[in-house]
């Protein structure tokens, strides 16, 4: 549907020119909810804002649902408005001279739809947003959330091929936030369109999309769904931005088809996954809620004494859902995050065991696998992805 | 007991505490503004037309019969409002262009356009004007003589004195107040309100009608009141360009019947009935303009967070929107100030031409650095311009700290008070004060440089006010609480937070001020006596007493004394905004 090749986009700035977005490359299919994922100021909306022809990129190449609209070598660059596209901004840039009804209507109105049909659509929008009763009210008397709904359906009455949503949820408060994302979701399931999201929150990105490419300094490190980003990240930088990670620089002290075995300053460990980076792997990282309390759970230790850390509990912090503890080892501190059925004391002696299927094995920044559209899409790791921790 | 006269007298204090600053300053407004309208009012109703007869020789409704049943006053008011519509309509649509252009188009080197924009406010209007009238008189009008023996055409194609020649000069002349008008409000517009009308499929024409007009309207419509406002009170251009072919619009008419009315004596009570129109119709659009610039500041409430401005880019228009602000420099600028400065260097009336190289001479500019009346005359307007842009500087941040920050009995009465005047045009100010000190001589001071500082006072206490009210409410409480709060006791407050920050802004009004003042004509034309003659009065005696290269030499010294103070305005301006107040 969405198709960027080698998308290369600078600035002029008063010296050198600025390269906001270096060679980047991705393919969104139809009907997908693609996000974009980064830190600030890595690109997100530069890329976007090209997608949508308000940036002219330097280089590469744009095709919409197979219609090229931009092409650096030939210097074709299909104009905004011509363009399959619709646009939810992050300040929403809601028309304040317009009341709900015109603003969702200007783009039927663009298009000179007949008033009945037009009428019907925006209803229809609006009822679909939840703001069936407020379309004769002035745009500058709404709150947020609403002004945001507003945004969305002034998008989705366009009927685009492609939707874009340039970080839709970050001025609204947490708990709105939360809702909206559910409602997102819902409505562009029903919908269908498909969409491309940018954020900078991971738990967004992990919980909306389908697939989400990961930024960084204007360059795509890592592409694919949010499950293998998260359970199975390959670059260093991946895992630290898409949840917690406990990570551990590491050497590799023999490399197997399916395991690794690593040293770190923690003491010697056997990955599993990613085990097809062998030699080069450099980090060793697992989730702090897959590590398990040995003493919890008896079939934990395989009894070769693999994988296990012995060590105090140093400190607790608790958030309801589940409680976080830093275990100081000998060697240093390893978070653990554990279900609150089960609390455990300061200074408690605890031993732990990382399971060789949890951890993981990472390599910094590039040099990593290509990126395909579908990478860890290789052998799945042998054993349980889902194994619980107590 | 003892506590209890003690809570009373501080009681006492709390009230006196809130009434005084009303008492104090509305007695002060009162005496500035309100005063002289009333005693134009009774003077209106008495026969000689001086409030004085009034209560000696009783009510009459004379004037107003006179005035109102002669039809030369109607088709003259007809003609006014031609001018002063024409001119707001033809400013209004170059100042959106440039606005626009300015700050929101890539065009080539945008700080020198803003500069060049800016710049003519420097050329105070009668200035202009008669350079206009060197270049397009239709007897000796340079540019005439150029298309005529360049065309073979056999009667001058241009003729300014003219309606329409004034409508074009005012027109120029109102460019730079209504950029600056209009610059903030396009740059303040989240550009991501463009970018949606394009993202919903919106052509170019389709944005710009639906969404950015729409949007900047409030806005448009505010810069538009203040044209309308001051197409109404302009004396220079039409006194300079209209008078002498008798196209009068109504401030003309005013100062002719003061100065130069047939009769020799000057008409009052014409003037005062007169004035009265004028200036119910001023109030009118003064109301208009309130309630634009109130609907204006709600629109601007909604942008969203920062954002970066992107320029459209104009392509292939880069350069031809850069040609139209070379037209409009040269229009406004470099045509008229180059016929002046050869004028000035002249040593009678002669067009540009190669044969008259020879006869350049100086002694219009010696004259003006050594005759004793011209000498005087710009001390008399740097001592005025300095006073009374102290003056309204000081009073304006005192009203607007009482209005805006405290909680003062009548603050809303102040801010109306010291809004009124700017409906009140120098013309009618002059006409009032002239009315005031020749009605009550307790204090001496017609004809007198004071006169002329307290008009100026009346006159820019509105735009002084308004400048201060927004530094006043740009400034947070929540600044000054943060300040508290770190510990700072009062002087500190002031000294650490209040002063930086208003400072810059406050000085870029007092600069602002002082340009006025030092331009302004009407006035001060009107007040003259002996002793306190004005630069812009005495180039305005040469010219029309038919000395135009004296004239222009005077002019372009002026030009130079308002470049270097508008030069250090914009300097100021642009600090104050660093400082993150805007003006
Ligand atoms: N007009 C511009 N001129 C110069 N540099 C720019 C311009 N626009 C963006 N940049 C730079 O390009 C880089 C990418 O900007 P972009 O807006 O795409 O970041 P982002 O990933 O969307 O960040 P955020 O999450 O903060 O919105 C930033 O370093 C930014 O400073
Ligand atoms: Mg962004």
């Amino acid at each position: 549907m969405l198709d960027v090749r080698n998308l290369r986009v600078e600035y002029r700035t008063a010296g050198a020119p600025y390269v906001a977005v270096h060679d980047e490359s991705f393919a969104v299919r139809a009907g997908e909810f693609f996000t974009l994922l980064g830190p600030s100021g890595c690109g997100k909306t530069t890329t976007l804002r090209s997608v949508a022809g308000l940036e002219t990129p330097t280089a590469g190449r744009i095709e919409i649902d197979g219609v090229p609209v931009f092409d650096g070598a030939t210097g074709r660059a299909v104009p905004t408005h011509a363009r399959e596209i619709a646009m939810v901004f992050q300040s929403y840039a809601i028309w304040p001279h317009m009341t709900v009804f015109e603003n969702v209507a200007f783009p039927l109105r663009v298009k000179r739809l007949p008033g009945a049909a037009l009428r019907r659509q925006v209803d229809e929008v609006l009822q679909m947003v939840g703001l069936g009763d407020f379309a004769e009210r002035p745009a500058t008397m709404l709150s947020g959330g609403q002004q945001q709904r507003v945004a969305l359906a002034r998008a989705i009455v366009k009927d685009a091929k492609v939707l874009l949503l340039d970080e839709p949820l970050s001025n609204l408060d947490a708990k709105l936030r939360e809702q909206m994302r559910r409602e997102l979701r819902r409505l562009q399931k029903h919908v269908g369109t498909t969409s491309i999201y940018v954020t900078h929150d991971q738990d967004e990105a992990l919980s909306l999309s389908d697939r989400i490419a990961v930024m960084r300094g204007g360059r795509i490190v890592e592409l694919g769904r949010p499950l293998d980003l998260y359970l199975r990240p390959r670059h260093t930088f991946t895992a630290r931005f898409v949840g917690q990670a406990e990570l551990a620089p590491c050497k590799v002290v023999q490399a197997g088809a399916d395991a690794v075995l690593v040293e770190t300053k923690l003491g010697r460990f056997r990955a599993r996954v990613n085990a097809d980076i062998g030699a080069r792997a450099n980090h060793l990282m697992v989730r702090p809620e897959h590590v398990v309390f040995a003493d919890a759970d008896a079939d934990a230790d395989d009894g070769t004494g693999e994988n296990m850390l012995e060590g105090q509990i140093a400190n607790i912090l608790f958030s309801g859902k589940l409680v976080e503890y830093e275990v100081q080892t000998g060697q240093g501190v390893v978070s653990v995050c554990a279900a609150s059925n089960v609390l455990r004391t300061l200074g408690e002696a605890v031993r732990l065991h990382l399971p060789p299927e949890h951890c993981v094995l990472l390599t910094d920044g590039e040099g990593g696998g290509s990126l395909g559209d579908i990478p860890g899409g290789d052998a799945a790791p042998a054993g349980p992805g889902n194994r619980r921790t107590a | 007991m003892s506590a209890s006269t003690d809570t009373a007298r501080t009681r006492l204090a709390l009230v006196l505490g809130r009434w005084m600053p009303f008492a104090m300053l509305g007695l002060m407004l009162t005496w500035l503004v309100v005063v002289p309208l009333v005693i134009l009012l009774v003077g209106s109703f008495s026969v000689t037309g001086l409030p004085v007869d009034f209560f000696t020789r009783g009510f009459t409704l004379d004037n107003y019969i006179q005035t109102y049943s002669d039809p030369f006053f109607w088709r003259m008011a007809w003609t006014t409002t031609v001018f002063a519509v024409c001119s707001a309509l033809g400013s209004l649509t170059l100042g959106i262009i440039l606005a626009w252009l300015v700050e929101r188009t890539d065009l080539p080197a945008r700080g020198l356009v803003r500069v060049l924009i800016i710049l003519p406010l420097a050329t105070p209007p009668v200035l202009l004007a008669i350079g206009w009238i060197m270049l397009l008189s239709p007897r000796t009008g340079f540019f005439n003589q150029l298309l005529q023996s360049g065309l073979g055409l056999s009667a001058a194609p241009f003729n300014i004195y003219s309606l329409t020649g004034m409508i074009f000069v005012d027109m120029l002349a109102l460019v730079p107040s209504t950029f600056l008008i209009l610059s903030p409000a396009f740059r303040n517009m989240d550009p991501n309100l463009e970018e949606a009308a394009m993202t919903s499929g919106a052509r170019f024409h389709t944005m710009i009608w639906r969404v950015v007009l729409p949007l900047l309207l409030p806005a448009i419509l505010a810069a538009g009141g203040f044209l309308l406002i001051v197409g109404f009170l302009v004396f220079d251009i039409p006194g300079a360009i209209g008078m002498p072919v008798g196209i009068f619009v109504l401030s003309t008419r005013v100062v002719y019947l003061a100065t130069d009315a047939p009769t020799g004596m000057a008409e009052y009570g014409l003037i005062a009935s007169m004035a009265i129109f004028f200036l119910v119709v001023l109030l009118l659009i003064a109301f208009g303009y309130q309630r634009a610039t109130r609907r204006a500041a709600r629109f601007v409430t909604v942008t969203g967070k920062g954002f970066r401005i992107r320029p459209f880019a104009l392509k292939r228009w880069r350069w031809v929107a850069f040609g139209f602000v070379a037209l409009y420099f040269t229009l406004v600028t470099i045509a008229p100030m180059g016929i002046l400065i050869w004028a000035s260097l002249m040593p009678w009336f002669a067009q540009p031409s190669w044969d008259m190289l020879q006869h350049v001479t100086l002694a219009n500019h010696l004259d003006f650095f050594n005759n004793r009346r011209a000498v005087r005359a710009a001390q008399n307007s740097i001592t005025i311009s300095v006073i009374s842009a102290t003056a309204v500087a000081v009073i304006s941040i005192i009203i607007s700290w009482v209005v805006v920050r405290s909680n003062a009995v009548g603050r809303r009465v102040l801010d109306a008070l010291a809004f009124l005047p700017i409906a009140i045009p120098g013309v009618m100010i002059g006409v009032a004060l002239i009315f005031v000190y020749l009605t009550f001589d307790l204090l001496p001071i017609y004809g007198t440089i004071w006169i002329i500082v307290i008009a100026y006072v009346t006159n820019y206490i509105s735009f002084g006010t308004r400048a201060s009210n927004g530094v006043m409410v740009q400034l947070h409480s929540d600044l000054e609480e943060a300040a508290m709060t770190s510990g700072a006791r009062w002087g500190r407050l002031m000294r650490s937070i209040i002063i930086p920050l208003t400072l810059p802004a406050l000085v870029a009004v007092w600069i602002w001020v002082l340009a006025i003042c030092m331009r302004e004509l009407t006035s001060a034309l009107l007040l003259q006596g002996r002793g306190n003659t004005t630069v812009p009065v005495l180039l305005w005696g040469y010219w029309t007493g038919g000395q135009p290269n004296r004239a222009a030499a005077v002019g372009v010294w002026l030009v130079v004394a308002m470049l270097f103070v508008i030069g250090l305005w914009q300097f100021m301006a642009q600090r104050s905004r660093l400082s993150g107040v805007r003006e």
